[in-house]
């Protein structure tokens, strides 16, 4: 296979990137300086190496534990649940959220195979337990189904503990991700959210 | 192109693009199909909130045949079934109920076949959840006789004798049914279960929609599930590609363990 074929091939197992896209990046990078086609491929190295999860909430940092994790400035206090560490990008990038994060690792998707044990619920349940002084977790996973039903079991594993468990608004579409959702959007169901177990 | 409007069941929704879904659907009128959901994610998108797992509605449909996605130009909610995700092992079940027409179902039209589905999705909605298993696993042997793998039950499964009810049975996953005493003393293998006669009861009961759903407490409801889902596994020809009905069928996830001390 041709140095370009191999690329256009690479490019096109991007999520989203289909094989014409894959061909106009990869002859972008052929007439752009060798400078710029070299810090990509760099930046793409040393993300591979350097990031990893935060050993705490399980957030992708450069270091473990991660920036927010170590800023005292952070409400330890409240503790916010997410799917993925992307979400955790999107809820940031609001900018309104001051407590810290829990990165599950994914949702409850039989159909994919994943169940609560396939998550980091156990890691949560002991953050939660051992004395953190964590008093709220904002369940801000997915309004998706699965999202819903990963809620409720959430709910439920943390009831012993006594901690007050809330889940953000439906102000975000229903099926519509938080990675997706406007920063007013994220802020509004992050302010609205309710207490579990009231419905 | 024909546009088709039909009854269905989301089974399985993938994002596509940053705003459009590919989802697999149950269809009354034509089998399981693949459809493209173009604008689906964006924030009105005229899907709405409909296509997200295991909600029913009305599908309108660009159909080709012989393409494998096809195009959804709509979908009108009836049914969104979120009240599923108040319990993992409800949902679960229902989860399983999709992942069996996914991989059992015919590619033609089987109306029995989704209305099977629908009915048993149905059930788990309105039992308990004290009831769900028992909803659950009668809702798996139901879609599994409407594809064509009902169970013998009543007489052997081989010669036809008829099995008392009122002792312990042979039941073969692999033969499809129970068995006499004669027939499972004759050749015995590793894919056969031994039921109380109670079990065999509840089973005869499970079977039977116009009963009322048997009481069965954990140790019996999960051998139930264990039964079913070893069924499928014999039945369906790729043992490892049900996913949710193992799930389903270990509830791993209850009862909630607490941490384990670590050996030193
Ligand atoms: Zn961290
Ligand atoms: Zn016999």
């Amino acid at each position: 296979m041709s140095a370009i074929d191999d690329l256009v091939t690479e490019l096109a197992r991007l999520p989203g990137i289909g094989s014409k896209t894959a061909q106009r990046l990869a002859f972008h990078l052929l007439k752009e300086p060798a400078e710029a086609a070299e810090r990509l491929a760099q930046a793409i190295r040393r993300v591979r190496s350097q990031v990893m999860a935060c050993g705490t909430c399980g957030n992708l940092a450069d270091e473990d534990p991660c920036a927010i994790c170590r800023d005292p400035r952070r409400d330890a206090t409240l503790l916010c649940v997410v799917e993925e560490a992307k979400d955790v990008a999107a809820i940031e990038r609001a900018g309104r959220y001051r407590g810290r994060y829990h990165v599950l690792g994914g949702r409850v998707s039989p159909l994919d195979g994943v169940g609560p044990e396939a998550l980091r619920v156990g890691p949560l349940v002991e953050r939660v337990r051992n004395g953190s002084g964590v008093r709220e977790v904002i369940v801000a996973t997915n309004p998706s189904m699965e999202g819903e039903v990963t809620a409720t079991y959430l709910q439920q594993v943390l009831r012993p503990t006594g901690v007050r468990v809330t889940r953000i608004a439906r102000g975000l579409p229903v099926g519509g991700d938080l990675e997706y959702a406007d920063g007013v959007t994220i802020a509004q169901a992050l302010a609205a959210r309710r207490e579990m177990g009231e419905e | 192109m024909p546009l088709v409007a039909t009854p269905a069941v989301v089974l399985r929704t993938y994002r596509y693009s940053e705003t459009s879904k590919v989802v697999r659907l149950a269809t009354r009128e034509c089998g399981v199909q693949s459809a493209i959901a173009k604008g689906a994610l964006r924030p009105r998108s005229p899907f709405g909130a409909g296509l997200e797992l295991l909600s029913e509605g009305v599908a309108q449909l660009y159909l080709r045949d012989g393409r494998e996605l096809q195009t959804l130009a709509g979908f009108d909610v009836a049914n969104l079934r979120r009240e599923l995700a108040l319990d993992l092992g409800r949902f679960a079940g229902a989860t399983a109920l999709a992942e069996i027409v996914l991989r059992m179902a015919p590619a033609a039209s089987h109306p029995a076949a989704y209305d099977a589905l629908v009915a048993g999705l149905d059930s788990l909605v309105a039992t308990g959840i004290a009831a769900a298993d028992a909803a659950g696993i009668r809702a798996l042997w139901r879609l599994l006789a409407v594809l064509g793998f009902e169970p013998s039950l009543r007489g052997c499964v081989r010669d036809d004798t008829p099995v008392d009810a009122d002792h312990p049975v042979t039941f073969s996953a692999a033969e499809g049914g129970v068995l006499c005493e004669r027939c499972a003393a004759e050749r015995p293998e590793a894919a056969q279960t031994r039921l109380a006669a109670r079990d065999y009861r509840d089973l005869l009961v499970l079977n039977d929609p116009t009963a009322p759903l048997p009481a069965l407490d954990a140790k019996h409801a999960a051998a139930h599930r264990r039964l079913v889902a070893r069924f499928v596994r014999h039945h369906s020809g790729e043992a490892d590609r049900f996913p949710a009905l193992e799930l389903w069928e270990r509830h791993s996830w209850a009862p909630l363990s607490p941490p384990q001390p670590v050996a030193s």
